[in-house]
């Protein structure tokens, strides 16, 4: 049983680059461009891994540490959710708390990292980025709040279990409303077009790259990976919460292969979306994105009052 | 043995001041007596902690010496709090000892010295008070004491100003807690705690709904809840370090304590209602008190309002554990109030770190101000780290102790789902909203604290020549900073005495399972990040230190860096209705805006509730004493006249009462 946990988390980090690459791909197919393989980011990585680390002289120890704990927080996060099995390495009651905040200590070392830079790129990406995580943080609480409420539980796994027994077809509003607001967080959380472009270098506009502005070699490419891995855990996040359908029940062979093809299947779905999206509307004015997430607060805020409906 | 052991620290405590203003001026006795107050602190904190751990009671009773009853007693709950008074004051006697040196001297400096034993004897009385007489006692030298430590700093107009408003909201509590106290009387035998423990439960609703409300301003008002907190944000600033972090960190605590007792221990609950209005105070408090720190950029103050947070936070956890009493969840009852009696040791323990460490960047920078700083964890390794712990502890970022009480609340308020009843269901999970909300907007104000006074250059002349501070500074940090890590770990250690302290009026009280998992999930969580962070270290990279390309320019300088003011003003944008500033842009001259020779722009926010709350009610009340002083003419026969009047209307009272 513990393997088979562990497995499904270094999946989800071993997957992320991949979940980037195709999105990019998918972008490009979408633009008539050809696009890069999907596997560049891996290559990406490796040669990050390989250059030189590149310190700023006003960089302290919070500078060269800043990166490791991004992403061993992430990677953390990742033991959390159920990927191809109801059960998680580190599920406990309460465990989406400990992720989302898992995410937040990720999230402060990159603005302590950035800010250690000690060029105005750094604090600019970092201010942008407390705005749009303080406001992040409600709608993704309450969104899983919701869901727990519905299920009785408050584990993932228990959520998971929950709704791998229900039936798709009578899919409530909670879960309509959860799933709105979840996903609109997940694009906020994960730097994606209309809150944050992940491909601008425009300093009017950028939030995530302002504040990896600063880092280069392998520093960089611990935040790299570790955004992926953010990414891809969100998605399994998402996957997990509303469309657990086609996990494994026992822990054979073929139902696992088979529950990983679901899983990459429906990522592969999530993947598409994003390219579509992005592809499709342009990134909101920087003063506009409270108001994006208000509409996920909203959404998530009436998900709870529904609950107390359903009774 | 424990009890002799307790009377003899107590005594030992009252001799140090004494010592002190006779003899202070001879350094060495002055140092023997400051190292006396610690060493005393410290056995104060293993009588303590024996006395929670164990559950062993102490009881001394004066009542005979007394013309009121006055005795004090020490239950685990007390010893809870009692623990908390002593370990982090031992911590701030250490920091006192060279910090107190360095910045005082002659009298200042020997009152400072003989203040410090008594403001901690006076909290301690109140945690530990066993009748009203001596608790109301206790509670006025608290503020006596804390008045005249702010006092030693000094009395400019300003100073004086704060110092009264403080004064006066004190003055107001603490009648509003004489009060409470004194409505037990028709039913109990005396003002002992466990007279009043009987006779709350005799008494009719309406008495006790009276007495609950003015438990809740009374406590309120020393706890700081807005919009009865408006002394905080100006008493804190203005005391010496040492004192802002005893005053912050642990004489907030005792109305905590107060209204623990009050709500749970006397009166044993109520109608939910008494929940939602310590919710609705906690949410307000929580939002409100980060949203003015986080425009804030002088350190001390800004702290100040963090304080304001993180009451909000407690009376979270209180009002949650209000709703699930009056529902007769008491499992429910106990993990909310183990969240909020957890938070209330936690934010002891990093809110006085914060403090210390604001007194420590004073003492090196010489300035408050964190537009003034950066780059300080360079020059003051220890301090800073000391502080990053702080930091993560107070926004509750996972294996930092503040997580852990975070969590609970969180976990307490999704319970309330399970509760069934119709307001209850839908307002305590969407509390979950509220709490998310403050520890995303307290992430932000730590990043921009951290991020501008600690990291990247340093901003000014004082802030580059800043050196780390003597080593009593630093020990004292490094004392609070490792209780963080270490609750933040394992809870367990101090989760299941804490249960225990909840069974005097919880009966059957066992370690909720909750707590148990999340004692047991954290040490793997900590291993995780830990070993995940050894084995990025363990990746082969070569270093160059290099200047950053400043698009053509020399290179970079300080004033090129993100400011506090600058890092804020989004969130202030977004919230621009909670800040109303007045703002002033005067462009010279006027009738030529294009090519002025002086421009000169002014933000000045005067919080809300100065203005359009406490404002009004000041001009009525004096409004109202300038039209009673027409009856004041001065004039004999009137006075006459009036004396008359008011035998008649006595004589016609008594005829018909």
């Amino acid at each position: 049983m513990i393997w088979l946990n562990v497995a499904q988390a270094l999946l989800l980090v071993a997957i992320a680059p991949l979940v980037r690459g195709v999105i990019a791909r998918l972008k490009a197919r979408i633009q008539n461009r050809r696009g890069a393989s999907v596997w560049r980011p891996y290559a990406d990585l490796a040669k990050l891994f390989r250059k030189e680390d590149l310190t700023p002289p006003s960089a302290s120890i919070v500078f060269r540490f800043a990166p490791m704990i991004v992403f061993a927080a992430t990677v953390t996060a990742a033991a959390f959710v159920p990927v191809v099995h109801g059960s998680a390495l580190l599920g406990a009651t309460g465990d989406f708390i400990l992720l989302v905040y898992l995410l937040a200590l990720s999230r402060f070392f990159l603005s302590l990292g950035a800010m250690d830079g000690g060029s105005s790129f750094g604090g600019m990406g970092a201010s942008r980025e407390a705005l749009v995580s303080a406001l992040a943080e409600v709608p993704l609480l309450l969104g899983l709040v919701a869901v727990a409420i519905l299920a009785r539980t408050a584990t993932l796994a228990g959520i998971v279990q929950w709704t791998v027994r229900q039936d798709f077809t009578q899919i409530s509003a909670v879960h309509a409303l959860a799933f709105a607001a979840l996903a609109l967080v997940a694009i906020a959380e994960t730097g994606r077009i209309p809150v944050d472009n992940p491909t601008t270098h425009l300093e009017l506009t950028m939030i995530h790259e302002a504040m990896v502005l600063e880092y280069s070699g392998p520093s960089l490419a611990l935040i790299e990976w570790a955004s992926a891995v953010k990414l891809s855990v969100l998605l399994a996040l998402l996957i997990a919460v509303f469309a657990p359908w086609g996990m494994a029940g026992g822990v054979s062979v073929p139902a696992l292969a088979l529950a990983t093809l679901a899983f990459l299947l429906k990522v592969f779905v999530l993947a598409l979306a994003i390219a579509v999206v992005e592809s499709s509307i342009a990134k909101l004015r920087m003063y506009l994105v409270p108001d994006f997430l208000g509409v996920a607060s909203a959404l998530a805020i009436l998900a709870v009052v529904f609950t107390a409906l359903m009774r | 043995m424990i009890q002799t052991f307790f009377d003899a620290f107590l005594i030992g405590l009252l001799c140090i001041p004494a010592v002190i203003l006779v003899g202070g001026r001879q350094r060495p006795l002055r140092v023997l007596a400051s190292t006396l107050l610690l060493i005393g602190l410290l056995a104060g904190t293993a009588v303590a902690g024996v006395c929670f751990w164990r559950g062993d009671r102490l009881a001394i009773d004066l009542s005979q010496l007394t013309p009121l009853p006055f005795a004090v007693a020490v239950d685990r709950l007390s010893a809870f709090f009692l623990l908390l008074i002593c370990g982090v004051g031992a911590a701030v006697t250490l920091f006192s000892h060279s910090y107190i040196e360095h910045h005082y001297s002659g009298q200042r400096r020997d009152w400072l010295w003989a203040l410090l034993p008594l403001f901690l004897l006076s909290m301690m009385l109140v945690v530990t008070a066993s009748t009203a007489f001596a608790f109301l006692f206790g509670w006025e030298l608290m503020t006596l004491f804390s008045a005249g430590l702010i006092v030693i700093d000094g009395d400019s107009e300003r100073r004086r100003h704060s110092l009264y408003v403080y004064l006066l909201m004190m003055h107001a509590g603490a009648a509003a807690v004489a009060a409470g106290f004194f409505l037990f009387l028709p039913n109990a035998a005396g003002l002992s705690f466990a007279s009043m423990r009987t006779a709350a439960a005799l008494m009719p609703a309406g008495l006790r709904t009276a007495i609950f409300l003015l438990a809740f301003i009374g406590f309120g008002t020393k706890a700081g809840i807005v919009p009865l907190h408006i002394w905080l944000p100006k008493a804190h600033p203005i005391a010496p370090s040492p004192v802002s972090a005893l005053m912050s960190g642990v004489m907030l605590k005792t109305a905590v304590y107060g209204f623990v007792r009050f709500g749970f221990d006397f009166l044993g609950g109520g109608p939910d209602w008494w929940g939602y209005l310590v919710l609705a105070a906690g949410a307000v408090s929580g939002v409100l008190g980060v949203l003015y720190a986080i425009a804030e950029h002088d350190l001390k103050r800004l702290l100040a309002y963090h304080s304001v947070e993180n009451i909000g936070i407690i009376y979270l956890g209180l009002g949650a554990a209000l709703v699930f009493r009056a529902h007769n969840a008491p499992v429910w009852v106990a993990l909310a109030l183990l969240a909020a009696l957890l938070h209330t040791l936690n934010h002891g323990l990093f809110k006085s770190l914060l403090f210390l460490g604001a007194g420590a960047v004073s003492h090196a920078a010489h300035t408050l101000d964190i537009e003034e700083l950066g780059g300080l964890l360079k020059r003051m390794r220890t301090t800073g780290a000391a502080f990053l712990v702080a930091c993560c502890s107070i926004i509750g970022l996972p294996i930092f102790n503040g997580f852990i009480s975070e969590w609970l609340t969180f976990r307490s308020f999704l319970a309330g789902s399970a509760l069934g009843s119709m307001p209850a269901s839908v307002v305590l999970p969407l509390m979950a909203g509220v709490l998310a909300l403050i520890g995303g907007l307290a992430a932000a104000c730590f990043a921009k604290v951290y991020g501008v006074a600690f990291l990247g250059r340093p901003r000014s002349a004082e802030a580059d020549h800043a050196q780390e501070v003597p080593f009593a500074m630093r020990a004292s940090m490094v004392l609070l900073a490792a209780p963080c890590v270490v609750i933040g770990i394992a809870p367990g250690f101090v989760l299941r005495p804490l249960s225990a302290a909840l069974q005097p009026f919880l009966p059957g009280t066992v370690l909720p399972e909750e707590a148990v998992a999340i004692a047991g999930v954290m040490p793997w969580i900590a291993a995780a990040v830990l070993a995940l962070v050894f084995a990025a270290t363990a990746i082969r990279r070569v270093t160059r230190v290099t200047a950053t390309w400043a698009c053509g320019l020399p290179g970079l300088d300080s004033r090129m860096q993100y400011t506090s003011t600058s890092f804020s003003k989004p969130l202030r944008r977004v919230f621009s209705q909670v800040y109303k500033p007045d703002r002033t842009l005067e462009i010279l001259p006027a009738d030529r805006p294009y090519f002025p020779t002086a421009i000169s722009y002014r933000s000045v926010r005067t919080t809300s509730f100065e203005k359009s709350l406490y404002r009004p009610a000041v001009e009525a009340i004096v409004g109202t004493a300038h039209r009673l002083r027409r009856l004041q003419t001065g004039n004999i026969q009137v006075y006459l006249l009036y004396i008359f009047m008011a035998l008649v209307a006595l004589l016609v009272f008594m005829r018909f009462a």
